[in-house]
């Protein structure tokens, strides 16, 4: 090689070498070709078996959504998905170093040839969010300036103002509202997921307004989905710039109307395939829950199930198998749960169910349930009747507050225990078992049993 | 004496240039900022950039952006004692190429030192 050409080759390195995208040229399998360090970096942080040779096998996990997007692309080149995002929350290895949130990029040169760009947006996605949620929100508020509902509270959250629209919205009358707490009013479902008026206004003198959504019920029973935006006041004085002096809530009831924003609510929170609820919203989900519980003192449950043998299924029946599969496991599970739990597919044949308020009793017996309710599915495939087992693995937040990453990493631990030791089984965390060996529980009883201290819906049944 | 799994710091560090570019093996000598002050024949052949290129910059940002992380870079910066071994992929010349990092570091030298090893 001349000289002239060497030194080209060397900047070409050094070029990719520092290059601040990750890149990777891929097989129609997904082996990996060329990589680049960064993308080694980001996919190192997010293998689950820190082994990095096949790109769909690691990004698998995390958005088996593109598994679709590839087999369902048939033009012989060209861009597959572009800035396609991938929910990793790694949280743990690396600490707060962790992406959260990958862009991906993806163009097919021909049949064996793809290339794919990765780039870690989490911080991007954070910021984005707030304004679209903010651009969206003020574009049908503008829409529908006769019917919003307006409430004032002072700097200590008390009412000290309210439109007619807002009696109307909330039940009350204007004078009933005067100097009460709004959520003594306008009050989110028992146990929902959704913001109190207490957290709003605390994250409101922080960030300047907070928006949310949740159920709703009238005081004559009528239920409604709600979305709330909490802003805060600030009067400016010379000694105190940016002093709060009170908040501006403003209240839309948006069952009627939200044929639109239901739907785009649920491409953004759910699975597409089996209508669980999706990764990214999970971990919102979860955090909240897990703060609340902390705050309440409750115990928070967190189940990880895992389908056994499901790649033999897939390898062995066809992808459209597997996914009827996933499909019937999600609605069996659903139909078991509170509406308060949150049931989610994590990756591939992995699901999680989170339950509020709940100690590791409740959490085995319904594990037991849900188990025992897949094992008697008839999956169809083609001639052929299919069943199916899972494996399950139970970990209960307790008084040493774990973080939600450390809960969901000790109950995938506990599941792998369950895998270990034969597949088809739930395995509870070391200190309950102990107590069971003490005669503590008595077996893995079938009764409707609902966790103490909450309100049951009797959806155990 | 000279294996990748026996070689000490001290002899790294005071080991002309020449010896060292024919050890088997990459050897890297970052001083506490990160910048490269070794870098041998070895390294230089298997990553193909000529050392020129690479002394003086900041390993970890202009070259190895793969092992800024926990698992490498982040344990010069918390341990200040390490002699340890683990296994790693590296994407030299944009192959993924399993390798055996060596990473040495002590407070009584100046230099800390990752060594590279190809394992396939």
């Amino acid at each position: 090689m001349s000289a002239e050409l060497e030194d080209q080759v060397t900047e070409l390195l050094q070029f990719l070498y520092a290059c601040p995208v990750g890149l990777a040229e891929l097989s129609a399998d997904g082996t990996i070709g060329m990589v680049n360090p960064l993308a080694m970096q980001l996919l190192l942080s997010i293998a689950s078996d820190g082994l990095v040779t096949n790109f769909f096998r690691v990004i698998e996990s995390y958005s088996p959504e593109l598994r679709h997007v590839i087999t369902a692309f048939e033009a012989p080149h060209g861009t597959v998905c572009e800035a396609h995002r991938i929910f990793v929350h790694a949280g743990g290895k690396n600490g707060g170093a962790d992406p959260l949130v990958l862009a991906c990029t993806l163009v097919k040169l021909d049949d064996q040839r793809f290339i794919a760009s990765l780039t870690d947006i989490s911080k991007q996605m954070v910021q984005e969010r707030r304004l679209k949620q903010a651009e969206t929100w003020f574009a049908t508020l503008l829409d529908s300036v006769n019917d919003f509902a307006v409430v004032s509270l002072d700097r200590h959250g008390i009412i000290d103002g309210a439109n007619a629209a807002a009696a109307k919205q909330i039940g009350f009358t204007q004078d009933a509202m005067m100097n009460r707490p709004l959520d003594t009013l306008d009050t989110p479902e028992n146990g929902s997921s959704s913001y109190s008026a207490h957290e709003q206004i605390a994250i409101a003198q922080r960030d300047g307004w907070h928006l949310a959504e949740g159920w709703r019920k009238r005081p004559n029973g009528e239920r409604y989905w709600c979305q709330r935006l909490v802003a805060a006041r600030s009067e400016d004085d010379d000694s105190h710039p940016r002093m709060i002096s009170g908040y501006t809530v403003i209240l839309r009831d948006v069952t009627k109307k939200g044929s639109d924003s239901a739907k785009l609510k649920e491409m953004l929170t759910t699975d597409h395939l089996t209508g669980a609820c999706n990764r990214a919203h999970f971990f919102e989900v979860a955090e909240r829950q897990r703060l609340r519980c902390s705050l309440q003192g409750q115990p928070l449950a967190l189940i990880a199930i895992d389908i056994d043998h499901f790649k033999q299924v897939n390898d062995g029946y066809g992808h459209a198998t597997g996914d009827a599969a996933l499909e019937a496991v999600a609605t069996t599970c659903k139909a078991l749960l509170r509406t308060n739990d949150t049931f989610a597919r994590l990756g591939g044949e992995e699901f999680a169910v989170l339950l509020p308020s709940t100690d590791m009793a409740a959490a085995v017996r319904l594990a037991e349930r849900l188990r025992t309710a897949i094992g008697a599915l008839s999956i169809q495939a083609g001639e052929k009747a299919l069943t199916i087992t899972a494996s399950f693995g139970c970990a209960v937040s307790t008084d040493s507050k774990p973080s939600l990453s450390e809960l969901l990493a000790a109950a995938d631990a506990l599941l792998y225990v369950a895998k270990r030791k034969g597949r088809n089984r739930v395995e509870p965390n070391d200190c309950f078992a102990e107590s069971l060996a003490d005669g503590g529980f008595d077996g893995f009883a079938m009764a409707a049993d609902h966790p103490s201290g909450r309100t049951d819906r009797g959806i155990y049944q | 004496m000279h294996g990748f799994e026996e070689i000490s710091l001290a002899t790294l560090s005071s080991m002309p240039s020449d010896t060292l570019d024919r050890l088997p093996y990459g050897v890297i000598g970052l001083s506490s900022d990160g910048m490269v002050q070794i870098y041998n024949a070895t390294e230089s052949k298997l990553a193909g950039l000529p050392a020129a290129r690479v002394l003086g910059g900041n390993f970890f940002h202009n070259v190895a952006q793969c092992m800024n992380n926990f698992m490498v870079a982040q344990r010069f910066i918390d341990e200040p004692e390490i002699d340890t071994v683990i296994d790693f992929v590296l994407t030299l010349r944009m192959r993924p190429t399993p390798v055996k990092l060596r990473l040495l570091q002590s407070e009584t030298v100046a230099l800390h030192f990752v060594l590279i090893l190809r394992t396939s």
